[in-house]
């Protein structure tokens, strides 16, 4: 049962490298694109209506990165300005967040800043932060410049992509980015009990592959 | 099989999931459909001329269901939504004709599509969605402390749903709103903060054993509940069951919900000991819509009650003084 040393057996019964737990949350305007991402990366799905998240969403998803299996538990919170009193219980203790904007709204990139100058301020100082300008699939409709993005990412040393959900263009590529960014020493592997390797091979928790894994 | 007996449909518009339990569904009908037509029986008899005054009858006929084709007549009755329309000034048809194209108006549609869009007749239809619009921009419009705020789209739209009436629906929801659940929705939630401190409170006294468990787990109260009670309980537990909640919610208000939130912890109280983790205990909050006896919406009420006997206005009035934002 409960894995408690760190090590999980694959399915195929191999030995696998160690496994890293990190809690992860989405931040940003509403419908900007935030469950959307997580179902994209989560179950593949994308929906053109999708419900407006009420208070947050709790997924987990797992990817492999080298010999590592990153299991990432993703809160995906309300987006609606009033919701902001509840947002801190969401990002306390929150390894990485994906701050999401929409590129064709110049309103949820200032949201998106404001975010980020509150996560700089009020979560864990090494949190990882990643921009996302989603709905790129959209970019004739543009209102925010990649260019102008990219250089805000890089001064305040965030991760950036512009991303679609819709297309899954970059979906993937980010949460990897974030989980080769994240530091995956002892402290993140089967704290309490809490990583357990059959779940890596349930339903839509299957690990996703990544650029140089599980090969 | 169960299956071919019920439609991929449900009564009100909604697509059963993928993983609808039929067989679960099939055991509870059999028996709820002669209790239906039984408490039919007796609403026709004691309320033949539909005259719903509060009073200890109403209180135990409301307890046992509200027959559907009476539920709009009698919230309407019983929670003041009618006397607040008699009262106001200006009619619905008026308020609704001070809608101004703005920011919140904005708001609003880009949410239209994003409500149940899993229910054929918001998803394939134009006149629901507009109705929705309608009650949601107007109530906006007439209260600017709390102007639109998301989770409002599933309350109108499910009251929607079961009255099929726009202007009934917008006092309902002004009625829910300003009365019944006061401060939920404003810009600062205040009293919805409030209140999941008081369920956090209420749970520490009665299952102490679950609340150390999900504090030792890490998982702050809020984030198993906040859409309990945002919605109240819409788009949570099975459309069934939510309306036997908002039938005694109208009646005797807000005081249901702390009820159904401990029935709800006492009933997956050995699940939620079994967890280990933080997405263990998340999944059985998620699935508590599919425990049979919530599905059993009628036994659900019945234990709601036989449960919670104790659970004083008092004690409630006294623990939201405690935790007043």
């Amino acid at each position: 049962m409960a894995n408690r040393s760190g090590t999980a057996q694959r399915p195929n019964g191999q030995s696998q490298g160690k496994i890293c737990q990190f809690k992860l949350v989405l931040l940003g305007e509403s419908a900007v694109g935030k469950s959307s991402l997580v179902l994209r990366f989560v179950k593949g799905q994308f929906h053109e209506y999708q419900e407006s998240t009420i208070g947050a969403a709790f997924l987990t998803q797992t990817i492999c990165l080298d010999d590592t299996t990153v299991k990432f538990e993703i809160w995906d919170t309300a987006g609606q300005e009033r919701y902001h009193s509840l947002a801190p219980m969401y990002y306390r203790g929150a390894q990485a967040a994906i701050v999401v904007y929409d590129i064709t709204n110049q309103d949820t990139f200032g949201r998106a800043k404001t975010w980020v100058k509150e996560l700089q301020r009020q979560a864990s100082p090494n949190i990882v932060i990643a921009l996302a300008g989603n709905k790129q699939d959209l970019a004739n409709k543009r209102m925010v410049e990649y260019e102008e993005a990219q250089t805000y990412a890089e001064e305040n040393g965030l991760l950036f992509m512009e991303t679609s959900a819709k297309t899954a263009m970059n979906v993937n590529d980010i949460f990897l980015a974030i989980a080769k960014k994240l530091p995956k020493n002892e402290q993140n592997t089967g704290q309490g009990g809490s990583v357990q390797g059959r779940r890596l091979t349930e339903g839509n928790t299957e690990p996703k592959t990544g650029a140089n894994c599980c090969k | 099989m169960a299956k071919s007996n019920y439609s991929k449909i449900d009564e009100y518009g909604f697509e059963r999931p993928d993983d609808f339990d039929y067989k679960t569904y099939d055991e509870f009908m059999s028996h709820y459909m002669r209790t239906l037509t039984r408490r039919a029986l007796r609403w026709n008899s004691v309320y033949k001329n539909r005259n719903f005054k509060k009073n200890n009858t109403m209180k135990r006929f409301i307890r046992k269901g509200i027959p559907a084709n009476l539920r709009k007549t009698c919230w309407m009755a019983v929670s003041g939504a009618e006397q607040c329309r008699k009262n106001s000034a200006l009619s619905y048809q008026q308020l609704r004709g001070k809608i101004e194209n703005s920011q919140i108006s904005e708001t609003i549609k880009i949410d239209l599509p994003r409500t149940f869009p899993d229910n054929i007749f918001f998803l394939n239809e134009k006149q629901l969605p507009n109705m929705l619009y309608n009650v949601l921009a107007t109530f906006a419009h007439q209260n600017s402390e709390v102007g639109y705020c998301q989770g409002l789209n599933y309350i109108a739209g499910l009251i929607l749903l079961v009255t099929k009436d726009e202007t009934a629906t917008f006092w309902l929801l002004k009625t829910l709103v300003e009365h019944l659940l006061p401060k939920y929705y404003v810009v600062t939630m205040s009293g919805l903060l409030t209140d999941l401190d008081v369920v956090n409170d209420l749970v520490q006294k009665h299952e102490p054993t679950v609340h150390r468990h999900i504090n030792n787990i890490g998982m702050p109260w809020a984030m198993g509940t906040t859409k309990w009670f945002i919605c109240i309980f819409a788009d949570v537990l099975p459309t069934e069951t939510v309306l036997r909640i908002w039938d005694c919610l109208f009646y005797e208000g807000s005081k249901i919900l702390f009820r159904v939130a401990l029935a709800l912890i006492k009933l997956h109280k050995l699940e939620i000991l079994e967890t280990t983790d933080l997405s263990e205990l998340m999944t059985v909050f998620k699935n508590m819509k599919n425990h049979p006896r919530v599905i059993d919406c009628h036994g659900f009420m019945h234990y709601v009650f036989d449960l919670s006997g104790s659970l004083s206005s008092r004690k409630i009035d006294s623990l939201r003084l405690k935790h007043t934002k």
